[in-house]
């Protein structure tokens, strides 16, 4: 199983690259992420996006819709995809620490 | 990267994954033996399988007919070909020939290197039928595809994107993982948007006891697809329905159909009709899912655990029947873009939606341009029967598989001024061609059917 090692701690993860252990999720472990997703720094814009995922998910247990993603924060799809080079699902919510997403998405 | 002996192959579950879909993985080393045992168990139930096995001649008309093929020129990926792969192990163990003459016959001795073959090119299969379609001996190889994937399912080979989709479908009702409160928050923001940019007020009920009818929508419309999403309600508003959408099945699709059509198909078909019986309904209006609908319309029936009393429709065919009796007022000026349709394999070639969609497509657009071929003739989107697997390698092919599609869509020249609509009014379609289209550079918006729909919808 592939792992991710942020500040000493491993972190599992599955073949896809996202977290097995959502509770393990820090702010150094979406830095290491963006890392591997060859996302140089994280700016104000990708906190908005990543924080606003977290917080859907604990409310929901699902990640929202890519529309409401876009309009709550005021990011357009292509400007998620200029800050999340895999796109909403694969990038931002992988950095978010949510898990992938199942089904025909 | 996920391959065996220089053959793609999908990332498949863990052991742990596959019980929670109530599948024991067999030990590799009993794998071979236990093949053998549940094609015995198979062949003498399925004669579709039997027909399969004996009766082609090899005439080669699906090879170019299908659209792995033609995407990958991989041998093994002709349909004929990729029956094969069962049919050299049916012939060693249960034909005559094959067990005395063997090799010199094209038998062969089952061991796990045919397995991974199994599970290699049983999952580029779409199952779009179009083999099926052209095959003079009516062979219908998707037939074969189905019995392979199952028995992968049995042994505990099941790629790991189906096992999650049963694990989510076990879990809460749906193949995303959404709960009711996820559905129900996506839902008013559905009518939150429908009222900014249509300026009408429209509710989606969730679990209303004695609706008239229950709507069951594709999961993946409240993640990726909103205009799919917001043209059911705003469909059903505009007709006056008492309708619902029913938490405990958000779910047109059924992956039983495309790996395990025993336990998991058999349980989603009766958790849809509990559904039903418990919110008292009197009708199951069908949402836009290829495979789901043909495993909705063609297999309920033999499925059920008890006489079916809820009459069973697509939300086509009801759309298609009010435009024919004039009873929806529409303004094809809505759409004014040039579209082309993509038809969902399931819904051509196994539940003859082929003139409704053609209905609703000219009551509502005003630059409607067929693809050559299409109807029954069409060919698959690539990500059919749920092969849409993301990996980089998976990912590659996906795009190869696309390509018959890309063809098709550039000649229509609707994308020729980037403003185009590729209507594919199928989640699996729809999953598959959001990439696709940009990998292929062809100029168009995809969307579903119901969803332009709604834009022609005049309102009072």
């Amino acid at each position: 199983m592939p792992c991710l090692t942020v500040n000493g701690v491993d972190i599992e993860l599955d073949e896809d690259g996202f977290m097995i252990d959502p509770d393990l999720w820090n702010e150094d472990v979406a830095r290491a992420f963006a890392d591997s997703e060859g996302i140089s720094e994280l700016n104000e814009d990708h906190w908005k996006v990543i924080n606003y995922l977290r917080d859907y998910f604990k409310q929901y247990h699902i990640a929202p819709m890519v529309r409401k993603l876009c309009q709550e924060t005021s990011c357009s799809l292509k400007y998620i995809y200029d800050l999340f080079p895999s796109g909403p699902a694969k990038g931002a919510c992988k950095l978010a620490g949510l898990p992938k997403p199942t089904g025909c998405v | 990267m996920p391959e065996y002996k220089g053959m793609v192959q999908p990332v498949r579950a863990t052991p742990d994954e596959m019980r929670k879909i109530f599948a024991e993985p067999v030990p590799d080393e009993q794998k071979p033996e236990k093949a053998i045992e549940y094609l015995d168990e198979i062949r003498k139930k399925f004669r579709s399988f039997v027909v399969a096995m004996e009766s082609c001649v090899k005439c080669g008309q699906c090879a170019e007919n299908c659209h792995t093929y033609l995407g990958t020129r991989d041998p093994n990926n002709i349909p004929a070909n990729r029956a094969e792969l069962i049919r050299k192990i049916y012939r060693r163990y249960f034909t005559l020939e094959g067990r005395w003459f063997g090799k010199l016959v094209g038998a062969e001795d089952i061991s796990l290197d045919v397995i991974e073959q199994w599970y290699s090119y049983f999952y580029q299969c779409s199952q779009c039928r179009r083999c099926a379609h052209v095959c003079p001996f009516g062979i219908d190889t998707c037939e074969v595809t189905f019995i392979g994937r199952q028995l992968l399912h049995w042994l505990g080979i099941t790629p790991k994107l189906h096992a999650a989709v049963g694990g989510a479908m076990e879990k809460v009702g749906n193949h995303t993982g959404l709960p009711k409160p996820g559905i129900v928050d996506t839902l008013e923001f559905m009518s939150e948007e429908i009222m900014d940019e249509f300026g009408v007020e429209v509710e989606f009920p969730v679990d209303k006891p004695d609706s008239d009818i229950i709507y069951i929508p594709s999961s993946a419309d409240f993640l990726l697809n909103p205009y799919t999403l917001m043209g059911a309600g705003m469909f059903f508003t505009y007709i006056g329905a008492n309708w619902c959408i029913p938490s405990n099945v958000t779910e047109a699709g059924n992956f039983g159909l495309l790996f395990d059509q025993y336990y998991t198909q058999r349980g989603n078909v009766n958790r849809l009709l509990n559904a039903a019986h418990e919110l008292n309904a009197k009708k199951i209006v069908w949402g836009e899912c290829g495979h789901g609908w043909r495993a909705a319309k063609m297999y309920v029936p033999s499925l059920a655990d008890r006489p079916v009393r809820w009459p069973l429709t697509h939300v086509h065919d009801e759309a298609a029947e009010l435009i024919r009796r004039g009873e929806l007022k529409l303004n094809p000026e809505n759409n004014p873009e040039p579209v082309t349709l993509h038809d969902p394999c399931n819904y051509v070639r196994a539940c003859g939606l082929n003139d409704n969609m053609r209905t609703i497509m000219n009551a509502v657009t005003v630059d409607f341009r067929e693809m050559n071929p299409h109807g029954v003739d069409n060919f698959c989107c690539g990500g059919g029967s749920g092969i849409l697997f993301d990996d980089p390698e998976m990912y590659q092919r996906r795009i190869q598989l696309s390509q018959k599609k890309a063809d098709q869509v550039r000649a229509t020249g609707v994308g020729k001024d980037g403003n185009g609509i590729l209507c594919a009014p199928c989640s699996i379609c729809k999953a598959q061609l959001y990439p696709m289209v940009e990998e292929h550079e062809l100029g168009v918006h995809v969307h579903g059917l119901i969803d332009l729909l709604a834009k022609a919808l005049v309102w009072k």
